[in-house]
């Protein structure tokens, strides 16, 4: 692995609100994944996934800790980090080729190399010949894909996806699953994928991530032993569900103490 | 020191608000003696106590009470009379297509257009007396009872429709048990903005052709210089339709008491 | 049979043309035949068709129109101003949000034209009392709308172009402007309905010139087919106007679906 590309270490974060009392997302909260790794990270509802990504994605800051990316401490947003959110957040008045140009437009990248750049992703994620489509007109796999171009725009080095898959329909769901793999392979991107599907952290990662309940922590990391390229035929193997109830078991404890 | 931050956070939205109406009342009171105000000035001004003071010697010297009464009626009839057409006009053009399509061009441009303008045929019509008044704010409130009625019924959710009517329920059981409940925040609406609406009819009604009610006090008050006057009619039709329109919430809260928070129209 | 589908598809246009036909059929019939016309209190659609032409083609409605107009525009303009950028100050700050409130709610709520024979009075009869007229009572459904469009922006949206490094300029224009564009014309619509208000009740209450003087002077003497026509005149034009307005809230805000609150 060598040296891990983003490290997080006793990061601690509190939320105060007005009205109540003070909530603690993440405390002591550890982690590292290496250039190029896939890595789920699965856990309770509200055990801070979401913060944590956001917290590497720069939009917030810790209380206590620190993260660093390639060795530098992350500060604030940067161009080597990219999001795909599970709303999709797109622009609803943008055409899907607009909302794709988003970030690079924000960075000020010329426009004819910005429309280049489009059309290969665009390409990339399958949507041709819907680029001048709004996103009122597409669907939900569709929207996501627009998203996913997007964050590959800017040419991340790590790609964070927020549950990015869940308000999709089952098949949907698995389509963009393969899409996933397959992309990540061709852009050898690092990815920390956000999931409460332990199925799908399984079938997509390199290492799952298990989180305790509220305050969150990384409980556990299970390597997952199986060969690439992975097809649809692997979740089906007795292997397979092994390797499902072995992170079950370590996240089934969270679910029931509290939470 | 505490208790007064916390104190000031918990009440922020009425200390910032009531605290900036209080200002700008404040300073209209202190203006004569902190602005130097030119004659012509000083005819058209005056300040909130004096206002108060002309309320309150209307009220007394039983000056008002007749021009109160006069417009009440205006109102409540002419309101009235557009609930009584525009709540089942509503229902029956939501229901049947053909009749929404024959009646909508109608109802389009009527909307549109400002219904005060049919005032001077009105006065023409019926004269000075209370009838015209009422006819203006029937037309004026009937238009948004109507669409909103309509809209209400349009928007009833279809699957509740087909539920009833596969119980064998006729059309009128589908409207008293679905579509009617369904309507209720529609039709306050529309109420709502018929009280406005009604409000201003009295009000533009009484202006132009009158010799009685709320309205025509305030005209030949203003003719006569009586600012104080004015004000004081402005700030009593103020707090009637303030208290009108928390009267429809108070009804609307009733009615709606099955309904998740968030979707209440207030 | 073709004729049959073509009546089957257009059916609603076809339904509204001819009740309003009939209508109208029906109005001049029964003043012709039925009933006796007093010219003192009713007019038919001939008559009142005679005197479209005469005031608007020949006659000088078209110069009523041209004033209204004017007056309208010049308070509406003020309207769209200042009324904007204020709502959209009470939306983005927070404080300013909380103090501004429920002052302009206790404004909006008022009948303020019950200010009308005051402000004449204060400003005398002409463009400038109108225009004020107008503007006072425009200016709120702008500010209002305005506030509740910034207010309801994405959150989501915000963070997106943060997180690809958006500054404050970039949120305002790419985010805040877009995403409030509909109310703002909603709006609009709103505000063009309580102006139309404002100048009818500026001319008629003390006026020499406009539509709304022309509509009060006809009645004044009895001319009510001249009366019909100008009332006409100006359905059509406040139709077009709303029309127009509802065709440009679809054009600017493909994506959103406005709900109706008229």
């Amino acid at each position: 692995m060598g040296a891990p590309l983003i490290q997080a270490r006793d990061i601690t974060l509190v939320f105060k609100s007005k009205d109540r009392e003070p909530v603690t997302a993440l405390r002591d909260f550890d982690l590292e994944v290496g250039k190029g790794e896939f890595v789920s990270i699965v856990g309770p509802s509200g055990c801070g996934k979401s913060t944590f990504l956001n917290l590497l994605l720069g939009l917030i800051k810790p209380d206590s800790g620190e993260m660093k990316l390639d060795g530098a401490p992350i500060t604030g947003p940067g161009q080597e980090r990219a999001m795909v959110f599970q709303e999709f957040g797109l622009l609803p008045w943008r055409t899907v080729r607009a909302n794709v140009e988003l970030g690079l437009e924000l960075k000020g990248v010329p426009s004819p190399e910005r429309s280049a750049r489009a059309t290969e992703l665009i390409k990339l994620v399958g949507l041709k010949d819907f680029e001048r489509h709004y996103p009122h007109e597409l669907s939900g796999g569709m929207k996501q894909r627009v998203g996913l171009a997007r964050a590959l725009a800017t040419e991340p080095e790590v790609l964070l996806m927020d549950e990015p898959f869940a308000a999709l329909d089952a098949q949907t769901r698995d389509l963009m699953q393969a899409e996933l793999l397959q992309i990540w392979q061709q852009t050898k991107k690092t990815v920390l994928f956000v999931t409460h599907s332990i199925e799908e952290a399984a079938y997509l990662s390199d290492r799952v991530i298990v989180m305790t309940a509220r305050p969150g922590r990384a409980k556990e990391a299970l390597k997952i032993q199986l060969p690439r390229p992975r097809d649809y035929e692997m979740r089906l193997t007795p292997q397979f569900n092994e390797l499902k109830s072995r992170i079950w078991d370590v996240l089934k404890e969270e679910l029931t103490s509290r939470g | 020191m505490k208790w007064l931050a916390n104190f000031y956070t918990e009440r922020e939205q009425s200390i910032l608000g009531g605290g900036f109406i209080l200002l700008l009342i404040v300073l209209w009171e202190l203006m004569p003696h902190l602005v130097p105000l030119s004659q012509g000035f000083s005819l058209f001004f005056t300040t909130p106590w004096k206002i108060i003071e002309a309320c309150y010697q209307l009220f007394v010297e039983n000056k008002i009470q007749e021009h109160l009464y006069v417009s009440s009626i205006e109102f409540l009839a002419g309101l009235g009379l557009a609930i009584v057409a525009g709540l089942p006009l509503g229902l029956i053009t939501g229901r049947s297509r053909n009749l929404d399509a024959m009646v909508d061009p109608f109802i389009t441009v009527f909307n549109a257009t400002p219904r005060l303008i049919f005032l001077p045929l009105f006065i023409l019509w019926f004269g000075i007396g209370i009838w015209s008044k009422v006819m203006i704010v029937f037309i004026g409130a009937v238009f948004p009872l109507l669409i909103n009625t309509y809209e209400g019924v349009k928007n009833a959710d279809r699957v509740l429709v087909n539920v009833v009517r596969s119980f064998g329920a006729n059309e009128w059981q589908i409207m008293k048990i679905v579509v009617l409940p369904n309507s209720v925040p529609y039709i306050v609406v529309g109420l709502r903005l018929a009280i406005g609406r009604a409000i201003l009819g009295v009000v533009v009604g009484e202006f132009f052709g009158a010799s009685k009610g709320l309205g025509f006090m305030i005209a030949t008050a203003a003719t006569n210089y009586k600012v104080d006057v004015v004000f004081a009619g402005v700030a009593i039709f103020m707090g009637l339709s303030l208290i009108l329109t928390m009267a429809v919430k108070k009804i609307e809260s009733n009615l709606s008491r099955w309904r998740p928070e968030e979707t209440k129209t207030f | 049979m073709k004729i049959k589908e073509f009546f089957a598809e257009h059916r609603r246009l076809w339904l509204g043309l001819s009740s309003v036909l009939f209508v109208l059929a029906a109005w001049e019939m029964l003043l012709t035949y039925v009933f006796p016309l007093n010219p003192f209190f009713f007019t038919k659609p001939s008559l009142v068709a005679v005197a479209f032409k005469e005031q608007v083609i020949y006659g000088a409605l078209w110069g009523d129109l041209a004033v209204s107009s004017k007056a309208f525009l010049w308070g509406f303009s003020f309207a769209v101003l200042l009324g904007i950028p204020l709502g959209a100050l009470m939306g983005w700050r927070r404080t300013a949000g909380y103090t501004l409130d429920p002052f302009f709610t206790a404004l909006y709520a008022s009948p303020l034209v019950a200010l009308a024979p005051l402000i004449i009075v204060v400003f005398g009869v002409g463009l400038f009392a109108k225009s004020v007229l107008v503007f006072a009572l425009s200016v709120f459904p702008f500010i209002f709308n305005t506030f509740a469009g910034v207010r309801s922006t994405d959150r989501l949206l915000i963070n997106v172009v943060r997180s690809f490094g958006g500054g404050e300029k970039d949120l305002y224009f790419k985010v805040i402007l877009p995403s409030t564009l509909p109310y703002i014309v909603a709006g609009a619509r709103i505000a063009l309905g309580r102006g139309l208000v404002g100048i009818i009740v500026g001319e008629f209450y003390a006026a020499s010139e406009g539509i709304g003087y022309a509509i009060s002077r006809f009645g004044d003497t009895y001319r009510l087919p001249e009366m019909f026509a100008s009332i006409f005149l100006l359905m059509i034009t406040a139709v077009a106007l709303t029309e127009g307005m509802r065709k440009l809230e679809t054009v600017l805000a493909p994506w959103k679906t406005t709900q109706e609150t008229r």
